[in-house]
Parts: structure tokens; C-alpha cells; sequence
């Protein structure tokens, strides 16, 4: 009986669990007030990830491409690079953050996009825009390296560091979120502001939910200012809280500015949210209160409510982003579950190191997978070989008909979930997320009890 | 009367422009062919003349023409009082609108482009 | 030329004959904006890329076929579960997507190797499917790796396999629509003639450029067997790879979609001798006479028309409840190429809303040639039009609803503009009649929203009403209509199924149960 962690054997992938990385850097850039990203390379490498974000949020988002046509992508495309920005400048009067962000085509080709920014910043930036405050960030995002997961973590590095400047301490935390929802942020903030606790938070992504109003003015955008990045750096500390995304900007603040790090735990569960609260604490100075001691206590109050009669021995396999994978992992064991199989969608060197997976591996008592560059063929082809048997499924909603055809209930988490409405305003994080999680996997199993007449009459009373 | 021959033709063109397809393949020569094949056997039809359709592609244009040809007459029952010689210049002023609407005053610039 | 320029477009000058107002007496040699040119880069266009109107629009609705790209991850991640393409064998076709996921090493030192072994595993894994297509990307053509080499290889050594290989990298063309033409030469290329399809009927066609969007597919080709007529393949949606690579066996080639699919129907006439029929399987009056020009072709007009008067008579009474009700709408038809045209004048003439301004994304000059041919006067059309151009339209023309793509339609949203899935339908199948009453039923839905209303009061300043406890959509549509009239007439609201396609399936047609006919 142990936890094994594996590598798919398989050439290839058959229906991945992530996008390539130019997604993950248009993640973060949607995050920031005043920015539009512009994706040099083919349209289809910005036009499917707004698709993806409104899939998703049921909302647009502007991100803007270079249009590589054939010419460009042979004698070389810095020159649409050149004309995206001008145009992008002459038509949004308010933009003031633009990065570059380069693709497998552009990196091919040898594009100099570092090369291009300065060009820019000394010559039209000067010329024509002297009166603005442009800042253009030049990021590396090779479709053929890492995956979304890397590029968001790559961007929100170079975010941080292309505005981070030390001045007075400020009194604040940076808090680093990660790859999470709207619905996150909120229950972070409350966490924070329970603690009385001053934070810059990367990203500031509430305001991705917006209203329809009467005025038909409202937009979806983030509202992470170029103030609050560039305070980073006079930071108390940095709180990162998922290790793989946002983890390197958190090590660069610690090395350039010396603001201590803290990287995880993802506060996911009752177990990582004290800890998160005991980072903070230690890194502040400042206590826990009354108020989160019971709000600890509602949560726990409905998982005792759940556990024992509905969630024990009940097999779970989980895929996604890795953070998130191994924070539903954990949480899971701590429900009594046993998580069986653990999905993660690309070949990350560091996950063989990674502590959290060196515990599941030293201290799971039954037999558990991990599998490294998975897809979600190895969760199908496990199920439909009798290799696994599951009671349930937690991921994002590309997976869906592996749930549907193999009659097994699905917790939709993570990104994107477009088969279910709104879950983007749900929290998965802190307690507030405990107690969401706890209730819809309780919802999803029972709904799915009714579905299979499997001992549906048992919610008569319970 | 060139005025109201033109009026009609305008007519006629307007039902072709709202409800047909076949005059806008993408190239001039193909459209030319088109034109010539389906409004020539619409007016053999009209004039009740014999029309070929043996070969497919006459067929083709054959099946267009007397769709054509029936809602002519039944959108425009002023066609159905016309002799043949009205109509048979009535539907050459047509051909060539359809012409220089569809191919020389085109402004579509794929039109003489050598391949598909 | 009535050209129209846009303010927030006056910055970029090469955008001003991009657009262009239908004036009263304008025609085709007067009106018309350039089309499918290279896109401004930062315009933020709606366009896509090459690679994607190959693989995604028409390479991946065949049904039996394990689609693999060749490149980097987010090729397939992207193009995979955001169309409605289904197919009856329980859509394989979008439920399992395959990439090599090409990784840094592969691009130093070419990814052939890798392709191979992908191509082999991916049969073993699923050793029902024997048929595959292979979609180059970016990466790939960039490094110059040979997939028709590597195809052919494989083909050697597995008999029983069969590999088509599209080779249309994202950057081939100014959009999609370079996908589209390199798919449909690729295809006729390679494989039609390749194999010699059983013929069941005297009347043999192909459907050509229809995807199956929702079921559309389904619904025409249950007609055209009705009819007696035997669909030999359908390009490409619910298609099947052998039955496509006999498309030189039809007599006829069926053409919906001319924008996506006219040169595959081109290369098919001057090849075979096949010739190419367009038609239009949307609107009472445009299907009915594609239904007739398709039976008049094999001399099957009677049993075209007795179809035509029993579906009319099923469903125009339904139909014409929400015609009437739906008069005066103000529409911006906004879609992605050929429902420019196909639906320009037919909205107009038989549900009665106007079409305030027309669009495509990746469609030609000569699709705009038939979508302002076929408009009413003062109709803006646009050429690829960027998202700022899409907003100072929408505020201009204040049009009750757009007939456009997901995330457009979000745009339009939050400006109080209702919005319809132009490409993969709100509730369709909306080819056939009673897809054409599921459109119909659809923008009513929209227009008369109640809560649509609402989200037009500020309650900090405007009067609330606090008598009305709740509308109706018909409550509020009904104001404008003369309900003695109504009230005599036959109509009815919709009353078909949520599901009007799977019923389809496993359908006998008598007519057609000849056997092989094709040998002696």
C-alpha cells in the first residue's frame, strides 16, 4: 500500500488537462487596471483564450494579437509587434500596461521581443506618446515549454518585476493568489480583513464579476493598479500561495528587496487555512480573532454534519492545476475520503520535490497515483480498465464526459468550469471555500444517489 | 419604353440579387459561364422553347433556370403578357445587368485571381 | 462609394474601406468594402487563424476519425468543446482530441520521430477508429517536419490505417478562412477517389460545407433520403472519412456553406464532372426551393413537393406566431461568413425584422457581394470588424439583437443589446422548417425578455412600478399587435421537442433499402 508517482507512459495527449502557456500569461494580464496584453503570434492563440475566459466567466475580455500571417512568420514579425502597439495606444487612450507576450511561432522564429520594447520605449513611446504612462513588458511564453500553469507564473514574475521599486515600507502584505476565481479573492480579503491585515493583492480580480447596468457602460476587467505592483517590493512580506503559480515572483521579491516569502500552503480545507492564517500571524504580528475562531467552527460544524455517514472511504480522483490538485488532495483525507488518483497536466520537474507530494508519498496508507504530464486519458482509460473504481471526480469542465459516460459524479473545481453557472463567484479557499466544497460534494453525490436509485431513500432523514 | 424595359429588368434583378446564389461563384469566368448557362434556358423556358439539360452541368444550370423561370411568372405577372421577342430582349437586358453587376463592374477583386 | 469610417477607427486609415452603408441605389459596382486582407495587428479583430478553420471548422466534425495535432499542447486544448458539431455515433469526434505536445527538444531537433509514435500509440488506444487526420500548426511547419512522409510511413507499416494530412499552420492567411481552402484542397487531393463507396439509390449526391451544428446535418439529409436520394458524404459535419474520400461517385454536389467549402465543389467539377449546386436550407421559401432544385436535378419534384407541403403544414402556423410578433426588430446579423447571406434577406422577408447592419469576421469580398445584394437599403456592412467598431455600430443602430459568436455576445450584453449564438445556435438545430421556427421561437425568446426589460431601469433615479408583480414575454410583445387578427388566425407557438434530431436516428427510408446497386 503506498503512493506512487508516475509519469504517463503514452506518446502524446489525448484530451489535455492544460492549455500552453500564453494562456496562463493572458491570465494574469486581464488581472491588471489599464492593461491589454498583445499576443505575438497567430490570431487563434488569442482569440480561443478569450473564447476560454468567456466560456468561463460569461464574459468578454480584451486581449489584443500582433496577427502573424505568413510573411511575417517568415521573414520575421517584430514589425506587427511595432504597428499592435501604436494601434493598440492610438484607440485605448487609457491603456497604460502592455505586455508582449510570444508564442511557439514567435519564439521559432527568433522574434526579439526584448529587442522590440526597447526600440519602442526609445522611439515611438517618445515620439508620439510622451505625455503617457506607458510601461510595455516584454513575456516569454513558449507554447512548447511548460504549460498555462508556468506561463502565469512566469508573467505574474514579470509583472512584478518590471514595477516593483523600493521606497518606504508600506506596512503591507503582498498576497500572491494564484491561478483562482473572483469568488477566491473575496474570501481571501474577508480572511485578511478579519486579521486587520493590509494586503496587495495579485491579482485583484473581483471586479471580473460585473453587472449588466442601465447605462450598458459596465466592463469585466481586473483592477491590480501599477501603484499596487510597484509597492510590492515594501512589502512585510509575501504570502504565495499557490507554489507554481506566482511562487517566482514571490523568490524574486525576497531576493531583489529582501521581502521574506512564504510559499504555501493553498488554503484549501480547514487544515491549510489555519495555516495560512498562522503565516500571516507570524508575519504580522498581529492574532487570530474570536470571529474567524467561529467561523472555523460553522465550517467545521457542517463538514461534521457530512463526513462520517456520506464521505468516508469514498475514492476521488482529482486533475487540474497542481496547486489546486494537491490542496483537494489533502483537504480529501482530512474528509475522511481517500483520493486515489492525482492528475497533474504537465511535466514540471520540481513535482518530484515538491514536499507536499514527498508527504502524500511517505504517509498515505492505501494505494494512491500520482501521475506527472497526465491527461485525462489516464483518468478514463484507468476507469474504463477497472484499474480505479470512483465514487467521484473533482476537476475542471473539459473533463466532462469522461463524468457523464462513465456514470461517475463530478465536482466541477478549478478552470475552467463553463458546464455549470457561476461557480467563478464560489470560493473554494479559506473557510468560506471548506464549507462550499464540503456542500456541493455532498450535492453532487447526493443528486447522483436520486440519478442511480442508489440508496437515495437514506436522504429521507439524515 | 427603354425606361420601362429598365424598370423591369431592375425588377427581375432585384429577385435574382434577394434569392438566387448561382450568379456569384467566385470567379469572372465562372460566373460568366453561370449567367450565360441559367438565364439563357430561363428565357427558353419562358419562350417555352426546348432547352438541353442532358449533361450535368446543363442540368444544373437547367434546374436554376426553371425555378427561376416559374417565380418569375409568379412575382411578375406582367411576364406572362409578353410575347417571346419582348421577352427575349427583356431577358438579354438582363443578362448583360446581371453581367456587369456580377463580373465587369464588379468591384470583387478575387474575380480574375487564376485559381480557386 | 458610401463608404463608412468609423471614429474610433479614424486613427487607422487603412480601415476605411472596410466598411460601407447601402444607400438607397447603391449596388454591387458602387458598394462593396475589401475583404479578407491582412488583419491590423492590435485592432482587437474577431479573427481567428488558419489552422483552426481547417482543423476546427472542417477537419474535426468527421465523425469517425482521431483528429491529432501536430505542435504544442494549446492548439488542441483550444479547439476542443467550443462548437456544437455532434455527430450519431456519440460524438467521438468532439469528445476525444489528440496532440503530440510538442515540447522545447522536439523543436531543436524536429519532432518526426515523436509524431510517428504518437500516430501508432493513438491507433493502438483506440483500435476501433482506423482512420485519422494529422493537423499541422505554427510549430510544426516552422521546424519543417514532414507529417506527409511520416503519414505515409505508418501507412506502410498498418494496412488497415488510413492518415490525412492537413497541412495549414496558423499564420496561412488572414484568417480562418486559409484553413478552409487548404482543408478542401488537401482533402480532394489526397483522398477523394480513394475509395469506392456501395451506392444504394439511382440518386446519388454529396452535402457539401454543412457541419451538423446542433443537428442541422441530420435534418436536411433525413429530407433528401425522404426524398429517395441517396447522401453519399457529407463535407464535412456527422461525415465519415471513407464515405467522403467516394465523393467522386455523386452525381451531384449539394453546396450550403460556399464561403468554407466552394473549392473542394470546384476542384469536384472540373475533376469529375460533378456539378455544384448552391443552396440555402434556412428560411420557408429559400429550403423549399432548394428542396425543389434538388429533386428537379434527379427528377424527383413530386416527392420534393410532397415534402415541402407537409413540413409547411406542420410547422408554418407555428412559425408565423412569432412572425408576427417579431416585425420591426432591429437586427445586426453578425456572424462568421456564410449566414451573412443566408440569412440577410430571409430574416427580413419572412420573420419581418430589419437587418440593420451585416458583418463577417473571415468572410470574402464576394460574400459581402451576396450578403449587401441580398439586404435591405441602409444596412452597414463590415469587414472584419475590431471590437471598438462592434461597440460604436451597436450604440448607433441600437439594434434589439446581434446574431453572433459567444464572446462578441458578451460585449453586447453588458450594452443591454440582446444576443443570439449565430454559429452554434442558442436551442437549434435551426436548419429545416422546424429549425427555422426554433430560430424564430429563439429571438422572440430574446427580444421580449422580461428581465431584459428590467435591466434598462435605474432604480436610483427612474419611477419603479410597483404594481406589476411579474410580465410575460407575450405581455409585453403583444402591445404592438392586432390581437382580433391574431386571435382568428391558426397560428401556434412552438410545439416540438427540446431534442428534434436524435429521433432521426436509426430512421427507415423505404426508398433507399435497394442495396449495393453499384457493381454489374
Amino acid at each position: 500500500m503506498s503512493c506512487e508517482l508516475n509519469k504517463k507512459e503514452r506518446s502524446g495527449v489525448i484530451n489535455p488537462i492544460f492549455t500552453c502557456q500564453p494562456a496562463g500569461a493572458q491570465y494574469a494580464s486581464i488581472g491588471i487596471e489599464d492593461c491589454i496584453g498583445i499576443v505575438h503570434g497567430g490570431q487563434g492563440c488569442v482569440m480561443f483564450v478569450r473564447l476560454l475566459f468567456a466560456q468561463h466567466f460569461k464574459d468578454n475580455f480584451l486581449l489584443a494579437s500582433s496577427s502573424l500571417h505568413e510573411d511575417a512568420a517568415v521573414l520575421g514579425g517584430v514589425h506587427r509587434v511595432e504597428k499592435a502597439v501604436d494601434v493598440l495606444l492610438m484607440r485605448y487612450p487609457d491603456v497604460k500596461v502592455v505586455p508582449i507576450i510570444s508564442t511557439c511561432s514567435t519564439e521559432i522564429i527568433g522574434d526579439d521581443i526584448d529587442g522590440v520594447v526597447r526600440k519602442l520605449n526609445n522611439g515611438l513611446l517618445k515620439e508620439k506618446y510622451a505625455d503617457r504612462e506607458i510601461h510595455l513588458i516584454p513575456i516569454h511564453t513558449p507554447s512548447f515549454k511548460g504549460s498555462m500553469i508556468e506561463g502565469y507564473d512566469v508573467a505574474v514574475r514579470d509583472f512584478v518585476k518590471a514595477f516593483a521599486k523600493k521606497e518606504e515600507p508600506n506596512g503591507k502584505i503582498n498576497l500572491i493568489t494564484g491561478w483562482v476565481n473572483p469568488g477566491d479573492v473575496t474570501a481571501l480579503k474577508h480572511l485578511l480583513s478579519e486579521m486587520d491585515v493590509d494586503a496587495t493583492v495579485l491579482f485583484e480580480i473581483e471586479s471580473f464579476v460585473s453587472p449588466l447596468m442601465p447605462d450598458g457602460e459596465a466592463v469585466s476587467h481586473g483592477s491590480t493598479t501599477i501603484e499596487d505592483m510597484k509597492s510590492t517590493a515594501n512589502a512585510i512580506g509575501t504570502i504565495a500561495l499557490n507554489r507554481y503559480e506566482g511562487g517566482q515572483a514571490a523568490n524574486y521579491l525576497e531576493k531583489e528587496f529582501e521581502v521574506p516569502a512564504v510559499i504555501g500552503p493553498t488554503p484549501i480545507g480547514i487544515r491549510n487555512t489555519d495555516a495560512f492564517l498562522a503565516n500571516i500571524k507570524k508575519m504580522t504580528g498581529k492574532s487570530i480573532p474570536q470571529s474567524l475562531v467561529r467561523e472555523r467552527g460553522i465550517a467545521i460544524d457542517t463538514m461534521t454534519n457530512l463526513i462520517h455517514m456520506f464521505f468516508a472511504d469514498k475514492k476521488v480522483a482529482i486533475y487540474g492545476n497542481p496547486d489546486l490538485v494537491i490542496g483537494l488532495a489533502e483537504f480529501c483525507l482530512d474528509l475522511e475520503m481517500k483520493p486515489v488518483l492525482l492528475l497533474l497536466g504537465d511535466d514540471n520537474k520540481k513535482y518530484s520535490k515538491d514536499p507536499r507530494i514527498i508527504e502524500l508519498q511517505e504517509k498515505v496508507e492505501y494505494d494512491m497515483e500520482i501521475v506527472q504530464n497526465a491527461d485525462l486519458w489516464d483518468l478514463e482509460s484507468r476507469i474504463k480498465n477497472k484499474e480505479i473504481d470512483l465514487d467521484l471526480i473533482m476537476g475542471h469542465s473539459k473533463g466532462r464526459f469522461t463524468s457523464i459516460d462513465n456514470d461517475i459524479p463530478m465536482l466541477r473545481v478549478g478552470f475552467p468550469v463553463y458546464d455549470r453557472a457561476g461557480y467563478y463567484r464560489h470560493p473554494i479557499l479559506g473557510y468560506a471555500g471548506a464549507i462550499w466544497l464540503v456542500e456541493e460534494m455532498a450535492n453532487v453525490l447526493f443528486t447522483d444517489m436520486e440519478y442511480k436509485k442508489n440508496k437515495e431513500w437514506i436522504l429521507n432523514v439524515w | 419604353m427603354e425606361d420601362m424595359m429598365k424598370d423591369q429588368v431592375d425588377q427581375l434583378v432585384d429577385y435574382i440579387m434577394k434569392w438566387c446564389l448561382w450568379q456569384f461563384n467566385s470567379r469572372a469566368w465562372d460566373r460568366k459561364d453561370q449567367n450565360e448557362g441559367i438565364l439563357t434556358k430561363t428565357m427558353q423556358i419562358l419562350c417555352e422553347e426546348p432547352t438541353e439539360h442532358d449533361t450535368p452541368a446543363d442540368r444544373c444550370y437547367w434546374v436554376e433556370a426553371v425555378l427561376l423561370a416559374r417565380d418569375f411568372k409568379s412575382t411578375y405577372p406582367w411576364i406572362s403578357t409578353m410575347g417571346n421577342n419582348e421577352i427575349k430582349l427583356l431577358m438579354n437586358g438582363l443578362k448583360e445587368r446581371i453581367d456587369y453587376l456580377t463580373i465587369s463592374g464588379s468591384l470583387n477583386k478575387e474575380l480574375t485571381n487564376p485559381t480557386y | 462609394m458610401p463608404y463608412h469610417e468609423f471614429k474610433c477607427s479614424e486613427c487607422i486609415p487603412e480601415r476605411k474601406k472596410h466598411a460601407v452603408v447601402k444607400g438607397e441605389g447603391e449596388d454591387l459596382t458602387s458598394c462593396l468594402p475589401l475583404g479578407y486582407l491582412n488583419t491590423i495587428p492590435g485592432t482587437i479583430s474577431e479573427r481567428g487563424c488558419a489552422f483552426c478553420g481547417a482543423k476546427h471548422v472542417i477537419g474535426t466534425p468527421m465523425k469517425d476519425v482521431i483528429h491529432l495535432c501536430h505542435g504544442p499542447v494549446g492548439c488542441t486544448y483550444d479547439t476542443w468543446q467550443t462548437k456544437r458539431y455532434i455527430s450519431d455515433n456519440d460524438n467521438f469526434q468532439f469528445k476525444y482530441t489528440f496532440a503530440t505536445d510538442m515540447k522545447e527538444k522536439d523543436i531543436v531537433f524536429g519532432a518526426e520521430k515523436l509524431l510517428k509514435k504518437n500516430i501508432i500509440d493513438a491507433f493502438k488506444t483506440f483500435p476501433e477508429i482506423k482512420r485519422m487526420s494529422v493537423y499541422q500548426t505554427c510549430a510544426s511547419a516552422l521546424i519543417g517536419d514532414d507529417i506527409d512522409a511520416i503519414a505515409k510511413e505508418v501507412m506502410g507499416e498498418m494496412p488497415d490505417v488510413d492518415i490525412f494530412v492537413c497541412n495549414s499552420p496558423g499564420f496561412a492567411g488572414p484568417s480562418q478562412s486559409g484553413g478552409h481552402h487548404l482543408i478542401n484542397i488537401a482533402w480532394v487531393n489526397q483522398k477523394v477517389g480513394t475509395f469506392e463507396p456501395k451506392i444504394t439509390s439511382d440518386y446519388v449526391m454529396n452535402y457539401v460545407g454543412e457541419y451538423n451544428i446542433q443537428g442541422d446535418q441530420e435534418v436536411m439529409v433525413d429530407y433528401f433520403k425522404r426524398m429517395g436520394i441517396q447522401v453519399l458524404s457529407t463535407f464535412t459535419g456527422n461525415g465519415s472519412y471513407d464515405e467522403l474520400r467516394g465523393m467522386h461517385k455523386a452525381q451531384l454536389n449539394v453546396l450550403e456553406c460556399a464561403r468554407s467549402a466552394e473549392y473542394i465543389c470546384n476542384e469536384l467539377r472540373v475533376r469529375y464532372g460533378t456539378p455544384r449546386m448552391d443552396i440555402d436550407g434556412f428560411g420557408f421559401k429559400p429550403l423549399s426551393e432548394s428542396l425543389l432544385k434538388v429533386g428537379l436535378f434527379f427528377g424527383l419534384e413530386k416527392e420534393a413537393q410532397a415534402i415541402i407541403d407537409e413540413e409547411i403544414a406542420r410547422w408554418k402556423p407555428e412559425f408565423d406566431w412569432y412572425a408576427r410578433r417579431l416585425k420591426g426588430v432591429k437586427v445586426c446579423l453578425w456572424p462568421g461568413g456564410s449566414k451573412l447571406w443566408h440569412w440577410a434577406h430571409v430574416i427580413h422577408d419572412e420573420m419581418g425584422v430589419d437587418v440593420v447592419s451585416l458583418y463577417t469576421k473571415f468572410g470574402h469580398q464576394g460574400d459581402m457581394e451576396k450578403g449587401i445584394a441580398r439586404c435591405a437599403d441602409g444596412a452597414l456592412a463590415i469587414d472584419d470588424p475590431n471590437e471598438l467598431e462592434g461597440i460604436e455600430a451597436m450604440k448607433e443602430l441600437k439594434p434589439d439583437i446581434i446574431l453572433t459568436g459567444v464572446r462578441p455576445g458578451e460585449v453586447a450584453k453588458k450594452m443591454r443589446v440582446q444576443y443570439l449564438n449565430a454559429h452554434a445556435y442558442h436551442n437549434g438545430p435551426y436548419k429545416g422548417f422546424e429549425g427555422w421556427v426554433r430560430f424564430a421561437r429563439d429571438i422572440y425568446n430574446a427580444v421580449y425578455s422580461p428581465i431584459h426589460q428590467l435591466s434598462g431601469l435605474d432604480i436610483s433615479k427612474d419611477e419603479i412600478d410597483t404594481d406589476n408583480r411579474f410580465m410575460t414575454r407575450q405581455m409585453i410583445s403583444d402591445v404592438k399587435i392586432d390581437k382580433e387578427e391574431a386571435a382568428i388566425s391558426d397560428e401556434r407557438e412552438y410545439t416540438g421537442d427540446y431534442d428534434c434530431v436524435t429521433k432521426l436516428r436509426g430512421k427507415k427510408y423505404p426508398k433507399l433499402e435497394k442495396g449495393d446497386i453499384s457493381v454489374g
